[in-house]
Order: structure tokens, then C-alpha cells, then sequence
């Protein structure tokens, strides 16, 4: 018995150590935030103050407002993904088809292809279409990082719930709009919340795509960082950093509490 | 509805955005790293830009550096990854603080990854005072510098530190849904816990990692941000080579930008197949 306890302090010790490395930059880009003075080569800030967040508060800044235009933009990127991708992983879930293994190979094909080659290839053809330089354009140009995830994930999602509760509602005389809103929509949403969170992250964070499409024109919060990064100015870029992982953080709470509230029963979490 | 042409409907709306997106700006870059490039007068269909792309020694430097940077980083995040995944389940408490907080850096975005690494391992990062406070090193200078390195180490472990928790929570998912009896057996006919990790949990287990390893892999080839902003200026990554040709104001130079994003595609491309011809090989082997 001794032996298994000593077995289990020295796991334990080795899961807190690799969790303390992962969190430790976490809270020193957080320190940062509020450090008026930290030189070398004191381990700790030697004077406090609020000028970044000052800042970043101030009407003047328009950080607020980027930040609030970001989650608006990547909130709409998640809705469309999950609108085009509900159907798709139904497809893919239930029906056996000619050419079914090609679909499922194309459609993970964007996690494989870097970005980059992508975004420079349709630069040109946005910008003929108008597209470049546009909010819509950024929003199209998102959906290719997206879809994968949104279809794979929501294929398994369907796979687990399998097809023969809706059919039930259809032999019981709901037409497909009945039996969809009111039998499979709620049996997915769960789901349907944990790919929305995902892909509201993987929009949120996109720098390079928006950038390039966007053509300087639609400004997004990474974008507002990413010079700060640049220039090494650790107190504002804590600021912004801090900002936008707490910015996720609160998005995946918010999303978290409301699926619990609406589903108290575990069983329907499949992630 | 003709229910053979109904599983085509319902893939059709994502498949057109992949085939007008996707599709279109794959092609629209391979036709323009064969030269074809109207918009500035370029229309003559060549492979010249590739022959002289590969001739090029920046960019066999860069390819190397980038595939350097990628293996390094996806072989220590999924080593790393699986076993931390393996300790967490081995341990008993399974809703523990720790099984949330592991997760925190898969919600942070690449670029502020580069920050935290920068704020750690620059020459006036937190890593260096420590050495100083501890007497290790005597002055700044002292420390070598392990961000803007030829080695590119602050890429590899920004890469390291992003990638773990998103390897631990795949494969915990899996390891803990495990049919634990299949291990129960192997310890019961005489097997060390050891031998039981690798000889039964692992090669279950091989599927998840293998696609979680392309995943990272494939990303991190293709990525900008992390080494556009603690890359070195020579050799640059492969996917910071592309960005600088693309930007160079004569535009007679895109060709050259299309053939290495070319190129990157391709490199990755080929990468998979060979990993999952491996991979059926192993399977076949194991059977």
C-alpha cells in the first residue's frame, strides 16, 4: 500500500510540473500587463501601474470597438460553418455513396494544404470580384480553416446519435423541417456548441488570411497585436494578449454554462 | 427527393465553398507558378521559375529550416503529449483542476504563444534572470540568445508549448474510453506496466496519435506567424520566404512566391501519403 501511495506523489509530481511549464508564461505575460517598470534582472515587476489597460480602455484607441468587431466577424464565420456543415456531416454520417471516400478526403483537405498557398492564390480573383479588402471576403476566406473541423466533428456527432430517432418523427408524421427543428437540432446541440466554440477560436485567432484578404482595410484584434509582438513592447502586448485569451476564455464559460443549464444530464456531452 | 442524389445535396453547399475557395485558390497558385500571370503580361505557361527556385540556396535553406522546425517540434509535442494524456488517466482524480487547466493553451492564439516564449527565453526574458539570480550567469550577454536563432529554438518551443495540450487532450480521450480489460490481461499474464504502456495501449493508441501528429505537423509547415515573429532573418521559414517574395513590389516576382507555396503544398502532401503508406504497412505488419 505505502508503494502505491509513493507511485502516486511522484505521478503527481510530474503531471504539476508539466502543467506549472504550460501555465507559468501564461502568468508572466499577465504580470506584464501591469508592470510600469520590471528590469533586469529583478524576477518581479518593481513598480505597477495601469497604462495599458488605460489605454486599451480609452474610446480613443478603438480597441474596444476592433475587439467587438473580431467576435462579431468570427460569430458569423461559426454560424455559416455550422449552417453549411450540419448538412454535410448528415451526409456523411448516414449515407453510403459512390465517391463518399473522395468527399471525406477533400473535405479534411484544408487542414493539409497550408493556408498561405490558398490565400495568395485567390488574392487575385477576389480582387477582381471585389471580394479583397471587404468583411465579407474575410468571412469567406475563414470558412476554408473552418469547415473541416465543423464537418468531421459534427460526422461523429450524428454517428453517435444515430439516424432512427428522427426517422421515428418522420413515421410518426413530422415532415423533415418538423422533425429536424424539434427532434435532431436539440439531440445535436450540444455538439453543436462544442464545434461552435472551436470554430469561433480558430477565426478569432486567424492573423494571416485576414491580413492578406483584408487588405489592411478590416481590422481585427490580432491584427491590433501583432505589432506590439513585433516591437517587443511586452506591457502592451500583455495587455492585448491578456484581452484575447480572456476574450476565448469568457466565450467557452459563456458557452459551457449555457449548455449545462439546458442539458444537466451528462450523457449528452460527447467531448 | 431522389433519394440516391440526397447525400449529394446535402454536401453540396460545403462543397461548393471548398471548390470555389479552397479549389480555386489552389489552382489560381499553381497556374501562376508555372508563369501564367496576365495582370502584368506575364501568359507564357513555363516551368523555369521552378528550376530556378530550386537552384536558389535560400530556399533549400529554408525548406530544410522548415522541415527541421516541424519534425523537432511535432515529435517532442506528441512524445510529451501522450504521455502526459497516460499519467492523468494513471492518476485517479479525473475531474481535477489539472484535466482544465492543461487545456488552457489550446484556447491562446499562435501569436501570443510567440510572446509568452519570447518573454521567457529572450536575452532579457525570465529564463535569464533566473540563471542570474541562481549565480548560473554573471550578465545578460552570458545567456545565449535562443529567440531570432539560427536554430530556430524559440520557434520549436513556442511550437512544443501550443501543441502539447492539444496531443494530451485527443489522446486522453481515447486512452480513457480504452477497453481497460485488454490491459487488465496483458498485467495479469505477467506483463511490467511498462510493457503493458507500450506493447498494448500504444498501438491502440497509434491511430490517434498518427493523425494528431499529421495535424500538428501540417500546421506548423504552413504557419506565418510564429516564425515570422521569432525566426531568424536568415535562414527564413518557408512560409516567411513565400510572404516576402509576394510582397515585393515588382509583381513580375509573384511567379516566385506561387512556387514555393507550391512547394509547401506539395512538400506536405507527399509527407501524408508517405506516413499513411507507413502507417498500413505497420498495420499489416502487426496483423
Amino acid at each position: 500500500m505505502k508503494v502505491l501511495q509513493k507511485n502516486t506523489i511522484y505521478l503527481n509530481i510530474i503531471i504539476y510540473s508539466v502543467i506549472i511549464l504550460l501555465i507559468f508564461p501564461l502568468a508572466v505575460m499577465f504580470m506584464w500587463s501591469f508592470a510600469r517598470s520590471w528590469p533586469w534582472p529583478y524576477l518581479l515587476p518593481q513598480d505597477f501601474g495601469l497604462r495599458g489597460w488605460k489605454y486599451f480602455f480609452n474610446p480613443t484607441s478603438k480597441a474596444l470597438f476592433t475587439l467587438f468587431l473580431s467576435v462579431l466577424l468570427s460569430l458569423i464565420v461559426t454560424i455559416v460553418t455550422l449552417v453549411l456543415s450540419i448538412p454535410a456531416a448528415k451526409s456523411l454520417a448516414f449515407y453510403n455513396f459512390r465517391g463518399k471516400a473522395f468527399f471525406e478526403i477533400f473535405i479534411l483537405a484544408p487542414l493539409i494544404v497550408p493556408p498561405i498557398a490558398v490565400a495568395m492564390g485567390i488574392h487575385v480573383q477576389f480582387i477582381k470580384l471585389g471580394l479583397a479588402d471587404s468583411f465579407l471576403g474575410v468571412v469567406l476566406v475563414h470558412l476554408i480553416p473552418s469547415l473541416p473541423y465543423g464537418i468531421r466533428i459534427l460526422t461523429n456527432v450524428f454517428q453517435a446519435i444515430g439516424e432512427k430517432i428522427e426517422l421515428q418523427a418522420r413515421v410518426l408524421g413530422a415532415n423533415w423541417w418538423q422533425a429536424f427543428i424539434f427532434v435532431t437540432l436539440p439531440l445535436i446541440a450540444p455538439g453543436l456548441v462544442s464545434v461552435g466554440s472551436l470554430i469561433f477560436i480558430i477565426s478569432f485567432s486567424q492573423y494571416f488570411l485576414t491580413f492578406l484578404i483584408g487588405g489592411g482595410q478590416v481590422v481585427t484584434f490580432p491584427m491590433l497585436l501583432l505589432p506590439y509582438i513585433q516591437s517587443g513592447d511586452r506591457m502592451m502586448a500583455g495587455v492585448f494578449s491578456s484581452v484575447f485569451v480572456l476574450t476565448a476564455l469568457l466565450f467557452f464559460i459563456i458557452v459551457e454554462k449555457t449548455i449545462k443549464s439546458h442539458y444537466s444530464s451528462r450523457e449528452y456531452f460527447y467531448f | 427527393m431522389d433519394s440516391k442524389l440526397k447525400p449529394y445535396m446535402l454536401l453540396l453547399p460545403a462543397i461548393i465553398v471548398l471548390l470555389g475557395i479552397f479549389m480555386a485558390g489552389l489552382l489560381s497558385a499553381l497556374v501562376q507558378s508555372l508563369g501564367y500571370f496576365p495582370v502584368v503580361g506575364l501568359k507564357k505557361i513555363t516551368f523555369e521559375y521552378y528550376l530556378e527556385v530550386f537552384k536558389n540556396q535560400d530556399f533549400l535553406k529554408s525548406l530544410f529550416f522548415s522541415l527541421y522546425i516541424s519534425l523537432t517540434s511535432s515529435v517532442a509535442a506528441v512524445i510529451i503529449g501522450v504521455l502526459l494524456a497516460y499519467l492523468i488517466v494513471k492518476s485517479q482524480y479525473k475531474e481535477g483542476i489539472e484535466t482544465v487547466l492543461y487545456k488552457l493553451p489550446i484556447i491562446v492564439p499562435h501569436m501570443v504563444a510567440a510572446l509568452l516564449i519570447f518573454n521567457i527565453l529572450s536575452q532579457s526574458g525570465i529564463l535569464p534572470r533566473i540563471f542570474f539570480n541562481l549565480g548560473i550567469i554573471r550578465d545578460q550577454s552570458q545567456f545565449c540568445n535562443l529567440v531570432f536563432d539560427k536554430n530556430g529554438i524559440g520557434i520549436v518551443t513556442t511550437y512544443i508549448w501550443k501543441e502539447i495540450p492539444f496531443v494530451t487532450m485527443v489522446v486522453y480521450t481515447i486512452l480513457n474510453n480504452l477497453n481497460k480489460e485488454l490491459l487488465e490481461v496483458a498485467l495479469n499474464l505477467g506483463a511490467k506496466k511498462w510493457q503493458g504502456f507500450i506493447y498494448v495501449a500504444l498501438p491502440l493508441l497509434m491511430p490517434t496519435i498518427g493523425s494528431a501528429f499529421i495535424i500538428i505537423f501540417a500546421f506548423s509547415f504552413g504557419a506565418f506567424e510564429v516564425p515570422y515573429l521569432l525566426g531568424p532573418t536568415y535562414p527564413k521559414a518557408l512560409p516567411v520566404l513565400a510572404y516576402t517574395a509576394y510582397t515585393n513590389p515588382d509583381l513580375t516576382n509573384r511567379p516566385y512566391a506561387m512556387v514555393i507555396s507550391m512547394i509547401l503544398t506539395i512538400v506536405s502532401v507527399i509527407l501524408i501519403l508517405l506516413y499513411t503508406k507507413f502507417f498500413r504497412l505497420l498495420n499489416d505488419y502487426n496483423r
